[in-house]
């Protein structure tokens, strides 16, 4: 099982040392980054660090003005050594069949990667990778890892996001209020008390819990299945670099130190969904 | 040419009936198992073949969601399920997940598949896509333009179905868990706890609301009906009968003008007031002209209005005695001016002369909703089960 980090920072050098893979958002075709590569930047990287694993994050919804500049970078990316494109919109896997690009993918529709079946289906169109959703149950996740032959990563240090929108949430919200707009704005969710980050780019608005999603309790059963990568998202997240070399460090040994798993317990107690199931049917 | 379809919400057995009566052309059901919307009534198998009995004999059609996100778990039974709503007759399974698309495609050859919008299908080559894997139709995301639209039907010659009324979503269709989050509701397999229409704190400043107007394209319908589309679809599975038979009536009407020319700015105007005097938010176009702002949203809080223009639904009408036999919905009293609008879209206007109870009481007011009541009214026009009766003005 490797270390895959979705960065924050554009100092590469910084994380070759502790991880075995980085995740990086290509500019104009990625949402919800701290920060994006260009093609060039990330052909350069991809050089630069010949042993350590390229994923590209190209997981905006995309429009018809967009499909022959995503057929143009996909062909770009054909040529470099890059494990793979996290996608959300399917026209990427069409282009890729429709090139026959050898490129590899990675099904990444965030809250919709929720079963074996599915993942298989798309392992037969080609994608060799899952990000499986971080709103199934860990025993969900094991039983995907078992069933399907798709490979599996799983996200477990973040603050996780909760919904996308096309719409400018926060320029519309300072344009009622008469004020300049801003690119954040903490809100409270007032029945849970738990506070929300909004986030405005571009491309339209991102909305995510502000509590750390901790699953360094998880990654040894996720390491005994079988897992392929387990992602970090650096975004919000303190000591982050202290926490991939731990992390590095406790696969490296076999999952068996527990003093990792204590200490790691101050990133807080909220481990999202893997142990909690959601309903949807309230009534009879 | 072929027509354009008007596809109706159905959320049971007597909406389904009553919105093909009132001009819907096609409806949404969503089954027991694997919709949606899996707190609505919804459908047993039963009623599914019942509906699908109903509306081919009419020469129309349904079609059945099967558009949650699946867990490992909901793929137990699903192929059995899907088995015996074919065989109850189903036209064709609105669906997001591509497994389920394959598998329905290679049993299942004589049932059409539609692409769900939960996939928030935004572009020509994601169309292409599921075209090779077989989809007969794909209901595009709610997010793109009048030429967007135009240029995925030109790209691709699919069948495409628009969203044309009712409620939005704020985030990308499938791309939100904020339920989840929040209510520990799963938005992607029917519980959604529309987390969006909650108004959230902000320190020092106003609450910070997402809240979206709801969607009302019938000044468009011709554009829409010109560039191609298949399919006008309306929201609305938990929504009365009332405003399934006014909302559907009034697009039946709009889009029958449309087609014979006779739809002027005056009628339009009324049409629209009538669409109106049912919507219990805000109305906006969204997407289709521009992109969507401030203006398709509200900062105001929830600002809905519960609507008091629905009096009654028919039972019957006695021709010799000249009594209209109704369920009574909101308070009313004689002396008011009320319109009758039937399921053919026949209307007469009236003031309220003789209003009886069920015992053929004299009343002055009808203040007991669900009961049942008579007014007199004498006209030509054919009363059926299923008209309804609406306030004009007190």
């Amino acid at each position: 099982m490797k270390v895959l980090v979705e960065v924050a920072n554009k100092k590469i050098s910084n994380y070759v040392d502790c991880c075995d893979a980085l995740l990086l958002g290509l500019e104009n075709f990625s949402v919800l980054n701290s920060v994006t590569f260009s093609v060039d930047e990330i052909r350069k990287i991809t050089k630069d660090y010949p042993d350590i694993d390229v994923f590209v994050k190209m997981d905006k919804n995309l429009f018809n003005d967009e499909i022959n500049d995503v057929r143009h970078v996909l062909q770009e990316l054909e040529q470099m050594s890059i494990r793979g494109v996290f996608f959300y919109d399917l026209a990427i896997l069409e282009l890729k069949q429709e090139l026959s690009l050898s490129l590899d993918l990675v099904w990444s529709q965030t809250h919709m990667v929720t079963n074996y079946r599915t993942c298989d289906y798309y392992y037969q169109q080609g994608v060799h990778y899952a990000l499986l959703s971080k709103e199934i149950t860990l025993d969900e996740i094991l039983a995907i890892v078992k069933k399907s032959s798709i490979l599996s990563i799983v996200e477990v240090v973040s603050l996780p996001s909760v919904g996308y929108s096309r719409r400018k949430l926060l320029s519309n919200y300072y344009k009622d209020l008469e004020e300049d707009s801003h690119s954040t704005l903490s809100i409270l969710e007032k029945i849970t008390d738990k506070k929300y980050l909004v986030k405005e780019e571009d491309e339209g608005t991102g909305i995510f819990l502000d509590e750390v999603l901790n699953g360094t309790s998880v990654i040894k059963p996720l390491y005994e299945a079988g897992v392929s990568y387990i992602l970090f998202r650096e975004e919000g997240i303190s000591s982050f670099m202290e926490l991939i070399n731990d992390t590095k460090n406790y696969i490296d040994g076999g999952c068996v130190d527990t003093d990792y798993v204590s200490k790691y317990k101050k990133l807080g107690d909220s481990t999202g969904f893997f142990f909690k199931k959601t309903i949807y049917r309230v009534k009879k | 040419m072929k027509r354009i379809e008007l596809l109706s919400p159905a959320g049971d057995i007597e909406r389904l009936k009553v919105t093909l009566l009132y001009g819907a052309d096609a409806v949404y059901i969503g089954g027991e198992q694997y919709g949606l919307r899996a707190n609505a009534t919804n459908f047993t198998i039963e009623q599914i073949k019942e509906g699908c009995s109903f509306a081919h004999k009419l020469g129309k059609k349904v079609y059945l969601t099967l558009n949650i996100v699946f867990h490992n778990e909901d793929m137990d039974g699903v192929e059995e399920y899907i088995a015996s709503v074919v065989d109850a007759g189903i036209d064709a399974f609105i669906v997001s997940d591509p497994f389920i698309i394959s598998y329905i495609k290679k049993n299942f050859s004589d049932v059409e598949v539609h692409l769900s919008t939960q996939n928030s299908t935004t572009n020509y080559k994601s169309v292409e896509f599921f075209q090779k894997q077989g989809v007969d139709r794909v209901v595009l995301a709610r997010e793109l333009s009048l030429s967007e639209i135009a240029d995925i039907i030109e790209k691709t010659g699919i069948d495409i179905e628009v969203f044309i009324h009712g409620a939005m979503c704020t985030c990308y269709s499938g791309r939100c868990a904020l339920s989840n989050y929040v209510t520990n509701r799963d938005a992607n397999r029917g519980g959604c706890a529309q987390v969006c229409r909650f108004s959230f704190g902000v320190d020092g400043k106003k609450d910070f609301t997402l809240a979206t107007k709801d969607n009302n394209l019938a000044r468009y319908i011709g554009s829409l009906i010109d560039i191609g589309v298949t399919s006008l679809k309306v929201e609305g599975r938990m929504r009365s009968l009332y405003y399934l038979a006014t909302v559907i009536g009034t697009y039946r009407e709009i889009i029958d003008r449309y087609y014979d020319g006779s739809l002027t700015e005056d009628i339009l105007e009324t049409l629209e007031e009538r669409l109106s005097r049912v919507a219990n938010r805000a109305v906006s176009t969204h997407y289709l002209l521009k992109e969507a702002d401030e203006k398709d949203q509200y900062y105001t809080g929830r600002n809905e209005a519960s609507n008091q223009d629905y009096l009654g639904q028919v039972i019957s009408y006695d021709k010799e005695k000249k009594l209209v036999k109704f369920y009574e919905r909101n308070y009313f009293e004689v002396g008011d001016t009320v319109e009758l609008f039937t399921p053919k879209g026949e209307r007469v206007s009236f003031v309220v002369s003789k209003l009886y109870d069920e015992d053929m009481n004299l009343l002055d007011v009808a203040r007991h909703p669900d009961n049942i009541y008579y007014i007199y009214l004498d006209t030509d026009i054919e009363i059926v089960a299923y008209s309804m009766i609406r306030l004009l003005h007190h």
